[in-house]
């Protein structure tokens, strides 16, 4: 297949970045899943921030998104960010988005952790999907090819230079996209994690390909732990409880009924940035304050049952799933790996380090720093999405094939997977286990080495596919290997704690704002952290 | 804990045939369907398809049928012995079903291009019908879609959603339902109950489009007859011959000691069409111990008219027959039409309870009849089984006076309006119901609502028979077998 423009992932800046990109020239949009139904955005909850208020400002919202990054942020896609999010948030509007509305007739906000303004924009707690829902029906009327249920393998690089992309489908074929330029937005990858919040798309393929062609990636180690995660029964653990939920009164309490939060930061309390109120509970947890099954107490219980209802629908429908009646009875939660703020690193018009190549979406680094708001993901979704699809429509029209080496080189991995021995979950569930353990919320040199050469050890095994229907999974299992290992070595290179990165091992004599250093970043041919000079 | 699960597998590719596969797995307490899926393939069997994504309940990638029933697999709890199938839908391989054609066949919107915000009131009206996560769910058990030219019931909420937004420039989007088969939904409220989000399509999509329709005069002239009808009479039939009402007393009082004291909401059908059912069913009252009271100047209940969304005279049909019931101080009302008795819970806010026949027989119990050498199958009524959710209460009831072969609970093609509007749909789905009662083997078929009484008994040469029909000539025999004892002895 040939096009001018690839896009690979079918998130909310996957197809924010298609849409845009149809303008240009023809367009593919692959997907892993059935587009639209993958990757996180549908099941983002809580909101989208943006400054759409006289009170409010773009320099109060960059202020709050640096403070809450711990300064580690690329100030200059902050600025966009801010600056962009409320235009974007009008795309979704007039594209047909339904989003809740004040007696005035404006778009609601309320408020989420970190902000100095309600800034959040919702559709009750299901916001992602409407954003999703919104996106997919605008996509529906360009021109673009959808291609669902395709797993991209590689990126194909000629001359330094990406030239499209090969994938497998479901029967195990390879599928090869020619194209003049390529967006990577195939989201985040916490599925590296015995704990997540992520959809099962969470796999960290975008970074791993990004990688393996040669493009950089910095903070890989700003890994965002969702404070709030179910914590059983078993199989529901890490599922999303949204941040909405403290943004609309929502208490956090010990086991012995202390408010703690009031401890942890007394003035922001449950609406501190998210960093701070994960390290709260894992502290409550781990000194023993913790209920039974392992988490520390969310009680809405004292909210009007209406607001519960109306603005917390989905909410209460998993609960009662699971037979907890939030009305009556406080949920049970703990931390859950949420996001990877780390990535690979862009332009203000998304391109990455290396020719060909655009990204938009948590794929990409620098937009959040060491910590991420709630609410500024689906911003950077649709901001950066517009953006890369913008540059990667006006990139020029080239004349390259995809050699047959390319896939050739493909056919020869794929071949190893069918005499392989070991069945890709027994790997998963280890990295998983050593991930959470080695590289959490805490971390340490000694942990994070040994974790290491627990990924190491794995990335070693021969991995099987029984039949070709099986191969994508190895090649999946491949990725969450290498995202790991990049999210470990990205930790050991940061001696210092910063935002979601804390090293227990390491005592430093500055916080975020006069820290010596800058990026992490790592490629197939550098990698260190960058110091930054202070006046 | 240990699950066996029954799965479904086919490879259109591969096998002639589908077949089942039965798997044992050690799962976590309290997992889901898709952790034992998640748990053959990791351990057992690789080649297992099934799709999924999000886990959550959010994205509609993983609707499967869990014993019969559609739901997904992430949200719905496992349990020992299940059986997992593919949705009703062309099937891709094992679980894996082609969503693309029904989710292309989706309206979209037409943006006028503005950045505006409806005002709250439009916000939410739209908000309950934009939680669809597009598992297709409900088109996977649309009884309308197998039969006529219809889009489906998420592609009427979608319908209903352009129609209501003043950003879609889109065209007139009621015309375009009505075009894609908005009739043909007999308000069967399958898609409604299989829904996991709860979207109730039939009554805020289905009825709220042909309330459209009217204001646009696009209603059938079917149904402008019976809403003329129901203006000019009061009933939704036209006299044929002498009515319940005409012939009933205003009270009945029972043989033996009072259980309880109900009202008797009749309905057009029974006043109408099947009086003797409805004498029936006085009798059995009688002989258990009801006392009933009949108000004489109840009328149409309106459901003809919301299913048809003809609403404007409904407020003064509502309170005529609220008036009669409380005017009598009377505290509960007894429906025998699943159809009414539907409209009266759901659409009415009534002062007093409602109930239907079945739930009283057996509230306050029966005496037993004696057993009738006959095999039956029994039609559940849309608007009994799931727009009152009374499932148990009749198969109590007919298994105590006849032998019970069961068949799948589908629509037969009387209900919205379908019949009187659309009768080559309603006989289509007849047809469906037909052939499943053939299969059964039974000699009669029983049922509860006059609607798919008569619907039915049209399209099969098995005699079609009420529930309390059946009861009362159990007492009849059980009284000549009496008669017949005492003599001898």
């Amino acid at each position: 297949m040939d096009c001018h423009v690839l896009v690979i992932g079918s998130g909310g800046a996957g197809v924010r970045a298609a849409i845009e990109a149809s303008g240009y020239g023809k367009t593919i949009l692959l997907s892993k899943t059935l587009a639209g139904k993958g990757g996180c955005t549908p099941m983002a909850e809580g909101g989208y921030n943006a400054v759409l208020r006289e009170q409010d400002s773009c320099e109060i919202h960059y202020g709050d998104t640096m403070k809450g990054g711990s300064y580690l942020n690329d100030p200059e896609l902050v600025r966009i960010l801010v600056a962009e999010a409320p235009e974007r948030m009008e795309d979704l509007l007039r594209w047909g988005a339904v989003f809740d509305v004040t007696d005035c007739c404006e778009v609601a906000q309320r408020p989420f952790g970190g902000q100095s303004f309600p800034r959040t924009c919702y559709a009750g707690d299901r916001t992602g999907h409407e954003m999703m829902v919104t996106l997919i029906e605008r996509l529906a009327s360009t021109d673009v090819k959808v291609i669902s249920e395709v797993t991209v393998l590689d990126l194909v690089v000629e001359s330094g230079r990406v030239v499209g992309a090969l994938g497998l489908d479901g029967k195990g074929n390879i599928v090869a996209v020619r194209a003049d330029a390529t967006v990577l937005a195939t989201g985040g990858g916490t599925q590296i994690y015995d704990i997540s919040t992520n959809s099962s798309s969470g796999t960290g393929d975008g970074f791993a390909i990004g990688y393996r062609a040669g493009a950089e990636l910095i903070d890989m180690e700003m890994v965002q732990f969702h404070p709030t995660g179910a914590v059983y029964p078993y199989d529901a653990r890490g599922r999303l409880i949204t941040e909405a939920v403290r943004g609309e009164g929502g208490v956090l309490k010990n086991a012995l009924g202390e408010r703690f939060m009031e401890k942890y930061d007394p003035v922001k309390k449950e609406l501190s940035t998210r960093d701070v109120v994960s390290r709260a509970i894992a502290t409550e947890i781990l000194e023993g304050r913790g209920t039974a099954h392992g988490g520390v107490y969310l009680d809405v219980t004292h909210l009007p049952r209406q607001q519960i209802e109306e603005r917390l629908p989905v909410m209460l429908e998993q609960f009662l799933k699971f037979g907890v009646d939030i009305r009556e009875e406080p949920m049970e939660v703990a931390p859950t790996a949420h996001h990877i703020m780390g990535g690979l690193r862009i332009s203000p018009h998304g391109e990455t380090t290396l020719p060909g190549l655009y990204a938009c979406g948590e794929v990409t680094g620098g937009v959040h720093g060491a910590n991420r708001l709630g609410g500024n993901a689906l911003a950077d979704t649709q901001v950066f999405g517009k953006r890369a699809g913008e540059s990667a429509g006006r990139a020029p029209r080239r004349d390259v094939r995809i050699g047959e080496k390319a896939i050739e080189a493909q056919e020869e991995r794929l071949s190893l997977f069918l005499g392989g021995e070991v069945p890709p979950s027994t790997v998963v569930r280890s990295l998983r286990t050593a991930m959470w353990e080695g590289a959490g919320i805490f971390r340490t040199a000694r942990d994070l080495e040994k974790t290491l050469g627990v990924i190491a050890h794995l990335s070693s095994l021969p991995l099987l596919a029984r039949t070709r229907e099986n191969l994508g999974e190895c090649c999946t299992v491949q990725n969450m290997l290498l995202t790991a290992t990049l999210v470990v070595r990205g930790a050991l290179l940061r001696k210092e704690s910063r935002g979601a990165h804390t090293r227990r091992d390491v005592v430093q004599a500055w916080d975020a704002q006069t820290s010596p250093y800058g990026h992490t970043y790592q490629s197939l041919t550098r990698s260190g952290i960058e110091t930054v000079v202070r006046e | 804990m240990k699950v066996h699960a029954r799965v479904f597998r086919f490879d259109p590719e591969e096998d002639e045939k589908p077949h089942y596969q039965n798997y044992v797995v050690e799962v976590n307490e309290g997992a889901r369907v898709l952790h034992v899926l998640q748990a053959i393939h990791d351990e057992i069997d690789p080649t297992l398809a099934f799709r999924y994504c999000c886990g959550a309940g959010q994205c509609g990638s993983c609707a499967v049928r869990i014993n019969g029933e559609p739901g997904l697999a992430c949200m719905e709890e496992a349990r020992d012995g299940m059986t997992v199938e593919p949705l009703d839908l062309p099937i891709k391989k094992d679980l894996v079903v082609d969503l693309q054609p029904f989710l292309a066949t989706l309206p979209r919107i037409c943006p006028r291009g503005e950045p505006e915000v409806p005002d709250r009131e439009k916000v939410e009206l739209l908000k309950p019908l934009r939680s669809c996560i597009e598992c297709v769910c409900c088109v996977s058990v649309c009884p309308a879609m197998d039969v006529a030219s219809f889009d489906g019931p998420t592609a009427m909420r979608q319908e209903l959603r352009l129609a209501l937004d003043p950003r879609d420039k889109g065209g007139d989007r009621v015309r375009e339902a009505v075009s894609h088969g908005l009739f043909t939904c007999t308000s069967c409220q399958a898609c409604w109950k299989v829904c996991p989000k709860d979207i109730e399509i039939p009554g805020k999509a289905i009825e709220k489009l042909r309330a459209l329709a009217n204001r646009e005069g696009l209603t059938l002239p079917r149904h402008q007859e019976v809403a003329r009808l129901v203006r000019e009479t009061g009933r939704s039939i036209v006299r044929t011959g002498p009515t319940f009402l005409e012939d009933a007393p205003e009270v009945i009082e029972p043989d033996g000691p009072v259980k309880a004291t109900v009202g008797f909401f009749v309905g057009c059908m029974y006043n109408g069409r099947l009086p003797q059912t409805a004498r029936d069913a006085m009798e059995v009252l009688k002989r258990n111990g009801i006392r009933v009271i009949i108000p004489r100047e109840q009328v149409c209940c309106g459901s003809p008219l919301i299913r048809t969304g003809q609403v404007d005279f409904l407020d003064t049909l509502k309170k005529r027959n609220i008036d009669a019931f409380v005017f009598r101080k009377i505290d509960t009302v007894l429906t025998m039409c699943a159809g009414c008795g539907s409209t009266l819970k759901n659409d009415y806010r009534t002062p007093f309870r409602v109930m239907d026949i079945n739930e009283v027989l057996t509230k306050f119990g029966i005496e037993p009849p004696a057993r009738l050498p006959v095999k039956a199958t029994y039609h559940d009524p849309c608007h009994l089984l799931r727009g009152q959710g009374i499932r148990d209460q009749p198969r109590e009831l007919i298994t105590q006076v006849v032998e019970l072969v069961e068949m799948p609970s589908i629509c037969c093609g009387s209900g919205g309006g379908v019949r009187s509007g659309m009768p080559e749909v309603a006989a289509a789905l007849a047809e469906n119901r037909r052939k499943e009662i053939e299969k059964t083997g039974a000699e009669i078929v029983v049922s509860s609502c006059p609607f798919c009484e008569f619907h039915i008994s049209e399209h099969t040469d098995r005699p079609v028979r009420n529930v309390t029909s059946i009861l009362l000539e159990g007492y009849r025999e059980k009284d000549r077998k009496k008669a017949k004892g005492t003599v001898s002895s």
